[in-house]
């Protein structure tokens, strides 16, 4: 067995047509997930009674259980609790009729609500009090010292973790082929199996998994410079 | 689908699924140890600024951070037989559980040589002046002084990473390894209940996690034991 080297470069260029899939899975997620979770930050923040319990257990039980488990869940759940919804209203949808890509993008924006709740909490803890303090001191109310205050510096302070989640999230992904979707991983085995050239399909994903990374990066180093061109640290 | 969703086997398969939670456990442990001598060795050149070594190392652990775990998994399962055949080494038989615990290691190595160079180099340089000041060796100050208190800055994110492998665990199942997930599948296979398999794996996943999430917090606490009570806003 020797490595196909041209064959790399095909599948790379194959797999390019599956990108804008991948990345579709992983922003759309993520910017969903953004919403949740900045609402359950706020709800676990100033503990709102019954609501910060069913936070918690939100947050609790999908950072507790494997990415995979979710989308399992739902692609297998939601037709069901649709088909009984659809019985009971004498409804002319079917549920099979839903692509699959939507419980795929249902399950990872509430897996990334969880993982982004967490950081924007570690986020508001890291503004000091006086802050906070020095902003209802000139009268404002509570939602315009979250909003012009709180949030803005918690959110700067945040954009490392940010980015950790959006490149974990671009690889997580990857387990959508589970559910036979054709994104980066997905292809890489069509190719793989249609060519039996398994080794050189994942090298190509590898790399351009990995060229994906380098850019998020990139791109987050220079929004960071941006959003911390104000606060002077003491490092 | 075509079966009608059944609460009661949501019990019934617990205890099926948890004879496999062993290998489960066996891969997290094997790979998170492996991954602690990789990421010791990987993170020394990378602080001592040793040339070419710390080039290449700095090129693994991106490209583990940059490609998913799932590729990796791959690559191990379809390279490495690949790369031993040059040297006329047989592998593509063995266990694909080894494949896994090879995977998971070097993954585990590249984020825990992160960590410990990161936990390393937040100890002030002062606490390694005022060792040499008390006639301490380069040694001595690092496994005396360095060492111990960066065990401490690093617990929090290594409990994490585990965790987050023990999840990983359960991909293990595409190349065929017979764990917790893969013994779910089974199930499903033969039962057709792929919700209720799904709905008590999660359950298992979860307690394993928060008993884990446990043992780390005491132990934290432990580690903790000298440091000042911080007081947290809001």
């Amino acid at each position: 067995m020797t490595i196909d080297f041209p064959f790399i470069w095909i599948a790379f260029k194959e797999l390019l047509k599956a990108a804008p899939l991948t990345l579709t899975l992983t922003f759309v997620p993520v910017i969903i997930g953004f919403f949740i979770g900045l609402s359950v930050a706020m709800i676990r923040a100033y503990n709102l009674k019954f609501l910060s319990r069913i936070a918690n257990g939100y947050v609790s039980f999908f950072r507790g259980t494997p990415a995979i488990m979710h989308i399992m869940l739902i692609y297998f759940g939601i037709p069901l609790l649709l088909d009984i919804l659809i019985d009971y209203f004498h409804l002319r949808i079917q549920s099979n009729s839903i692509p699959i890509v939507l419980f795929v993008i249902i399950a990872l924006s509430l897996t990334a609500g969880s993982y982004l709740s967490e950081i924007i909490r570690s986020g508001i803890s890291s503004v000091s009090k006086g802050q906070t303090e020095a902003a209802y001191a000139i009268g404002m109310n509570t939602f315009q010292v979250v909003k012009r205050i709180i949030l803005p510096q918690a959110l700067a302070q945040s954009i490392p973790n940010f980015t950790n989640l959006i490149i974990g999230f671009l690889h997580t992904t990857s387990i959508a082929f589970l559910v036979s979707q054709k994104e980066i991983t997905g292809a890489a085995n069509i190719i793989a199996s249609k060519n039996l050239k398994f080794l050189e399909a994942f090298i190509a994903a590898g790399l351009l998994y990995w060229i994906i990374t380098a850019i998020i990066e990139a791109v987050s180093y220079v929004v960071e410079k941006k959003a911390k061109a104000y606060t002077n640290s003491a490092i | 689908m075509g079966k009608v969703f059944d609460p009661v086997l949501i019990i019934e398969f617990i205890p099926t699924l948890i004879k496999y939670l062993g290998i489960t456990l066996e891969i997290l442990v094997y790979s998170t140890m492996l991954g602690t001598l990789i990421g010791i060795v990987a993170a020394i050149p990378k602080l001592f600024h040793i040339p070419v070594l710390k080039q290449m190392i700095t090129l693994y652990i991106s490209f583990i951070r940059g490609t998913p775990i799932l590729i990796q998994l791959f690559l191990v399962y379809y390279g490495l037989p690949a790369i031993l055949m040059l040297w006329n080494i047989d592998i593509t038989r063995m266990d694909a559980l080894y494949f896994v615990i090879i995977t998971y290691s070097l993954s585990n190595g590249a984020i825990f040589a992160e960590i410990f160079r990161g936990a390393i180099s937040a100890i002030d340089y002062g606490q390694t002046e005022a060792a040499y000041s008390i006639g301490m060796t380069r040694f001595q100050s690092f496994s005396r002084i360095i060492f111990p208190q960066s065990i401490r800055i690093a617990f929090p994110n290594i409990s994490n990473s585990i965790i987050g492998s023990l999840k990983d665990t359960s991909l293990a199942f595409t190349i065929g390894v017979m764990d917790m997930m893969g013994r779910g599948e089974t199930l499903i296979a033969s039962t057709a209940h792929a919700l209720e398999v799904y709905i008590s794996l999660a359950i298992v996943y979860y307690i394993v996690v928060v008993i884990l999430e446990k043992v780390f917090k005491i132990s934290e606490r432990y580690l903790n034991r000298y440091q000042p009570n911080e007081t947290a806003t809001i």
